[in-house]
């Protein structure tokens, strides 16, 4: 938008780091930004997956004019928790031989209400 | 994500846009939720071990837990991996709102002009220094930016946001807070009918709105410093067919009447202001209430006597997300506070009610009559289980 607005930081200070070289917060953000794009590219092969699969055709305005339904978007929710696994699962593994059980059936427990919901 | 209820101030993402959304969503609550129930076992295994071998005792407070988790791997990447995933937050959502901000604004203009309720704008209203002082949750220009003529896109912002943030837990009109509230109070005090109701601090009128189902008969004011907070919640209280009289007004310095209000209100409002400014909220509140009628403030849980470690979680957004009047809040004693300007003591009371959308209805109103929840999870509204809230009757 060249004519438009641009919605930009006005105060939100220095940005925070955590580790003790700033290089390794920024590749967690260039990682978790990338982790994001992939996502979108799936979502976007699967709109033309499903198009294709009622239509046999598609064009640029039918994908831009899909839009999921509770039912697609609870399929891509899984493949998207899935993906996150895959792709965090190293601090799962460390967070699995931290926490005892017991706090994680409290922890599965209030995950399946919630899911339930 | 699919379910945030439509009205005609929401912008419309493309489909790469809503798909971001979603995604940004999905992954705040793999980290808040799946990797963020690994600290407890960190600090429990690994950080408290470590302390106490090195001083002799336990951490004392949240500070000292605060200190050493940060200095662990494991808490430094989850911090990490939340402030950036709460910056996506808004990468995700401003493109659509700067495409839609011209045509967005018109309509809220429009729906100004015949309306169910009203709207009060006072150019001469100063920001209060709470806040132009940061860019709270990161929002970019907080709530109080204006960028052109009539503008509202704080508003669509923070409507968006707080929807992708919540991943819909806070319900198709985020406003489980409030519905909570509202239907709390109903069955706990099924003899007050309030006629006339204020909101304070309502952003974009989330948790307000309920109020105009849960109590049809009354007439309900809300008030926001921020120009476009008031617009915007007058826009989309009329699109969603609700009438609500807004007034750009700061809580210090209301221009009702005394003994005009039979319930005055505020949801996650007082974390966000300063020390003086609550206390001169409170002393508005005192005055422009009706004797017999309910002030209650929902807020987040007290931090006083907690466990350190639950106190260092909680206050995490007052470091890492741009809550700077947050940690005075959490360590604020209400009841005194109350007293402090003249409240009665034996008339304070507190609010503790299940999340609605959450539980089922007969839990939520078994829990309502007797005012009791046990307390399992809070905050961020990834775990929220129940609300807080702290009231006085006058």
């Amino acid at each position: 938008m060249s004519d438009g607005i641009k919605i930009t930081p006005v105060n939100r200070g220095k940005r925070p780091t955590f580790f003790d070289d700033p290089a390794i917060d920024q590749l967690m953000a260039i990682v978790m930004a990338m982790s994001a794009e992939m996502s979108v590219v799936y979502d976007r092969v699967d709109t033309i997956e499903r198009l294709l699969d009622k239509k046999g055709t598609l064009s640029r305005d039918d994908i831009e004019a899909f839009r999921p339904d509770q039912d697609v978007e609870d399929e891509r929710n899984v493949r998207r928790n899935e993906y996150i696994a895959r792709l965090f699962r190293i601090i799962r593994e460390e967070r699995e031989t931290l926490t005892p059980h017991d706090k994680m059936d409290e922890y599965n427990a209030l995950m399946d209400e919630l899911a339930q919901k | 994500m699919v379910g945030q209820t439509p009205h005609d101030l929401l912008a419309t993402p493309t489909h790469d846009e809503f798909a971001l959304q979603s995604y940004v969503s999905t992954l705040r609550m793999h980290i808040l939720n799946d990797i963020g129930s690994g600290l407890r076992g960190v600090y429990d295994n690994r950080v408290k071990p470590s302390f106490e071998s090195e001083k002799g005792r336990a951490p004392k407070d949240e500070h000292e837990v605060r200190r050493a988790m940060m200095k662990d791997d494991y808490c430094r990447t989850w911090s990490s991996m939340m402030r950036s995933c709460q910056e996506m937050i808004w990468d995700s959502i401003t493109p659509s709102i700067e495409r839609a901000q011209p045509t967005l604004n018109a309509r809220a203009a429009k729906l100004a002009e015949d309306p169910k309720g009203s709207l009060t704008l006072d150019p001469t209203l100063k920001t209060p220094p709470y806040v132009s002082a940061a860019d709270i949750h990161l929002m970019p220009g907080n709530y109080h930016t204006e960028r052109s003529d009539y503008d509202v896109s704080q508003g669509m912002l923070y409507d968006r946001g707080v929807y992708v943030y919540a991943a819909g837990n806070g319900g198709p009109l985020g406003d489980t807070i409030g519905r909570s509230l509202a239907e709390h109070l109903k069955i706990r005090f099924p003899d007050f009918k309030p006629e006339r109701i204020l909101d304070i601090g309502c952003t974009v009128g989330h948790n307000l709105l309920p109020f105009a189902d849960v109590y049809p008969d009354s007439e309900i004011h809300a008030i926001d410093v921020s120009a476009p907070m008031a617009r915007y919640t007058h826009g989309r209280a009329e699109s969603l067919g609700k009438a609500i009289h807004v007034h750009q007004m700061n809580g210090e310095d209301m221009s009702f009447e005394d003994e005009s209000f039979d319930l005055v209100m505020s949801v996650v409002t007082f974390h966000e202001t300063s020390r003086t400014a609550m206390k001169r909220i409170l002393e508005e509140c005192q005055r422009v209430l009706k004797p017999g009628g309910l002030m209650i403030h929902m807020e987040l849980p007290r931090t006083a006597g907690m466990d350190p470690f639950d106190a260092f979680y909680i206050d995490w957004d007052a470091y890492y997300n741009n809550e700077p009047f947050y940690q005075a809040f959490t360590s604020t004693d209400m009841k005194q506070a109350y007293v402090n300007v003249g409240f009665d003591a034996h008339k304070y009371m507190e609010v503790m009610t299940p999340d609605i959308h959450v539980v089922p209805r007969e839990d939520f109103d078994a829990a309502a009559r007797l005012n009791r929840q046990e307390a399992k999870r809070y905050g961020r509204m990834g775990e929220a289980i129940h609300w807080t809230g702290w009231g006085a009757w006058k």
